[in-house]
């Protein structure tokens, strides 16, 4: 019995042994293949109307250099990690903008531009530096999104790991030698597969009901008051485009004012005769095309129905002065209501807001504005935003710049007040009173903690538009959060259509390996002959003397004479 | 490129063994087979050292030097004294001197402990694009370890084949044995008791090596020299 025990034991041992065995070759893998790891992004890749624009590369396997690199180098094998502290716009109008070949090209970008650091406290510098900086970015961005680059281009963010790469690099570059193992040579590797055309991206866009208080029979006769404002965001990196001020501030104004209300409608004493209808559009900087697939999905009567709309854009950086931008006439009777409101609001609340003016050509494809598409089916709409003149075609889209800490959440809550106010005066008619319903202090005042919960949410949260699945947790999670404040939520979807096409692929690893060079492996294999041989000497002269040694050299001629 | 730092380490690692070999008188008398009979034996006794060490050796999760569990496995590290006294004595080899026997054997055992301990971090890790002296290192290693096996089969021939040898010499003989057979354990007590880095142990372990080696390689000759 005992025997019989034994022997499973036995073999159980083993079994334990061979699995330690292979443990151990496994943990030598790891080891081995402990080459430093970083999180890069992808500089966007798309085609508008079928010309190709930004990275067209995904995968890199080439040398590292720093912008220290000496003037006649062929750089078409070499990735240029270049931080953005130590950029100048010469280099980047030259290699970039004439599009000289180049192996591949990695951005630094100080960390307080990570997402991941919420607060920017790190950030020891001058805000001047700061905005100095954003700018920079900012151009960077804009030059990259519109050229045509044919090697991979990545962002990645800096660390003490990357940090101390750059430095080798440097020193290498510096001294003009060729990498070796001793000097520091880099390689950067990352293994991505070829890009793939993101087939027909999808458009959500989300809408929200919250329906006035009937006193007639028929409830389709109350007008409709529209809050609109986009939520989805392009840049140069797609993983990268969270976009807190173009446009989270709009999102997050978009839901206070929906909560806002829904406090109000929720008792009918001071329900309003006015339908509300919320709306969170996708496709905002592809000329707002998903408002327009919105807008064109209503039914005509609920499209008369809307007394106006105000779009919500790019509301979360200013100080004391903000923009209604309308495309009819301002002597237009809606829009000078619409404005009076506004403007009278305001000045209780210490700040101006002005009316700006843009006419739409109609044969331009160009939407600037997200009002703009309200307009050309004849709705009265008006665009709320900071920014006082339009911006071009995916400009001032959400992207690389536009982080969290360039945001203020106090001019948010402002905002919100000022949109608020200015709705309710216009629901419950007390134009010209000078009431507070929003009065701080009260319960229904504006939640400066709900708006920055939301902020922070999205400024973490990624909103390229072609990169969303069908059912992205984040567009859920806004439905969810429009089904708190609303009575009815709907989303309607449809595709992007037009001139845009995309590639995936927008985040990857890097691998960076320090490698030896040739030469030195060549050298290496030099010393190890010369110590071969003279270990064999040695062992040939102590054991056997050296005429041994000697007669080993004469053997061969001597054997040949004999076979001969 | 990495293939052939993979290539250099393997010269490093296993070159010296063929040296070994053929400059030596081995490859005159033709000892190869002894060699792999030791090869063989160490194999086996590789297998049952990691039965014991996994039978009685907690599996510790830090890395720190614990005394008792390093005794241990000092004690463990004996049976290849065991293995070494098998081979040298219990094998049946052509009539070949007791001089070749020891070095083949010596060579047979460093040579399978190479192959067993060296050659799939070599495969696996010198191929990598990453660029690090271990695998260099590992190889200066494996030399220093080439030498001491071949020290501590001198000194098993020694002890257990000689019957004549000065009666004032044994102690010595039975210390340098010991020294020798304990090695791993010092080395691993270097490495994580004191914290020793690589390139540091691997230098102690050659210099440790070569002054075994010369200690022996004394011994013998002077236990060579009364029958002589």
């Amino acid at each position: 019995m005992a025997m019989a025990s034994r022997k499973p034991r036995d073999r159980e041992m083993l079994f334990d042994s061979v699995i330690a065995l292979v443990f151990i070759l496994v943990a030598c893998v790891d080891l081995c293949d402990g080459a430093t790891v970083v999180d890069v992004y992808r500089l966007i890749q798309y085609d508008m109307s079928g010309v190709p624009f930004g990275s067209r590369l995904a995968s890199l396997n080439h040398h590292a250099a720093s912008l220290h690199f000496s003037p006649h180098a062929d750089l078409s094998r070499t990735v240029l990690l270049i931080p953005l502290r130590e950029l100048n716009m010469s280099f980047v109008r030259e290699y970039i903008a004439e599009s000289k070949p180049l192996g591949g090209l990695i951005f630094l970008l100080p960390r307080m531009f990570s997402f991941e650091n919420k607060d920017g406290k790190e950030s020891t510098h001058q805000d001047g530096s700061k905005e100095l900086l954003k700018n920079v970015l900012g151009e960077l961005e804009q030059i990259l999104i519109h050229t045509n680059l044919p090697y991979p281009v990545y962002f990645a963010f800096e660390d003490d790991n990357i940090d101390a790469v750059l430095t080798d690099i440097k020193k290498n570059d510096v001294t003009g030698q060729p990498a070796t193992a001793t000097t520091g040579g880099y390689k950067f590797v990352v293994s991505a597969p070829e890009p793939k055309k993101v087939v027909s991206p999808p458009i959500t866009n989300i809408q929200g009901w919250l329906s006035g208080l009937k006193t007639d029979d028929d409830a389709h006769q109350l007008p409709t008051i529209a809050i609109v404002a986009s939520y989805d965001t392009f840049g140069a990196a797609p993983a990268l485009s969270v976009g807190s001020d173009s446009n989270g501030s709009g999102i997050v104004a978009l839901l206070e004012v929906a909560r806002l209300f829904s406090l109000l409608y929720s008792n009918p004493k001071t329900r309003g005769q006015y339908n509300l209808l919320f709306g969170l559009t996708s496709g905002g900087p592809y000329n707002y095309n998903g408002t327009r697939k919105w807008l064109r999905s209503f039914d005509q009567r609920l499209r008369e129905s809307i007394d106006y709309a105000i779009c919500l854009d790019s509301i979360g950086a200013w100080e004391n002065e903000l923009w209604i931008h309308v495309s009819k006439p301002p002597e237009n009777a809606f829009i000078k209501k619409i404005v009076e409101d506004f403007s009278s609001v305001a000045e209780e609340l210490g700040f101006t807001v002005n009316l700006k003016h843009k006419k739409i050509n109609i044969s331009n494809p160009r939407v600037a504005w997200e009002h703009e598409q309200f307009s050309r089916l004849r709705v009265t709409a008006a665009t709320l935003s900071e920014l006082s003149t339009a911006p071009d075609l995916l400009e001032k889209t959400g992207g690389l710049v536009d982080g969290r800490h360039f945001v203020n959440e106090a001019a948010i809550v402002r905002s919100v007040k000022l949109i608020a106010e200015s709705l309710a005066r216009h629901i419950y008619g007390h134009q010209g009173k000078n009431i507070q319903i929003f009065a701080d202090n009260s319960n229904l005042a504006v939640n400066p903690s709900y708006v920055r919960s939301w902020l922070d949410v999205l400024s973490l949260t990624p909103r390229v538009a072609p990169f969303f699945s069908k059912d992205d947790p984040f567009v859920m999670a806004l439905k969810k959060e429009l089904e708190d404040h609303t009575d009815e939520v709907n989303l309607h979807r449809d595709v992007l259509d037009g001139m845009f096409t995309f590639y995936d692929s927008t985040r990857a690893k890097l691998n960076i390996y320090q490698v030896a060079s040739v030469t030195f492996d060549l050298l290496l294999l030099l010393v190890l002959g010369s110590y071969l041989i003279v270990l064999f000497s040695f062992l040939v002269i102590t054991t056997r003397g050296l005429d041994d040694l000697i007669s080993l050299f004469r053997r061969p001629p001597s054997r040949k004479v004999k076979t001969a | 490129m990495t293939v052939f730092h993979f290539f250099n380490c393997a010269i490093l690692t296993f070159g010296p063994h063929a040296v070994y070999y053929s400059a030596t008188p081995l490859s005159e008398y033709d000892t190869l087979g002894t060699s792999i009979k030791a090869a063989v034996v160490y194999l086996a006794t590789a297998l049952v050292k990691l039965i014991c060490l996994a039978t009685f050796l907690k599996v510790s999760e830090s890395d720190s030097f614990d005394p008792y569990q390093e005794f241990l496995k000092a004690l463990i590290g004996f049976i290849d004294v065991a293995g070494l006294y098998f081979a040298l004595t219990q094998l049946t080899h052509r009539n070949i001197s007791q001089n070749h026997k020891f070095q083949a054997v010596g060579l047979g055992w460093a040579f399978a402990d190479s192959v067993l301990h060296r050659l799939a971090p070599l495969w696996v890790g010198a191929r990598g694009l990453e660029f690090t002296w271990d695998y260099i290192l590992q190889g200066l290693e494996a030399n220093a370890n080439l030498v001491l096996s071949i020290s501590l089969a001198a000194l098993g021939s020694l002890m257990w084949l000689r019957k004549n040898k000065p009666k004032t010499l044994i102690p010595i003989i039975y210390l340098s044995a010991g020294i020798v057979a304990t090695m791993p354990s010092i080395t691993s007590y270097l490495r994580r008791g004191l914290g020793w880095h690589f390139p540091k142990v691997v230098g102690f372990e050659l210099f440790t090596s070569l002054v075994m080696a010369f200690i022996s390689w004394q011994l013998f000759a002077a236990c060579q020299r009364p029958s002589a």
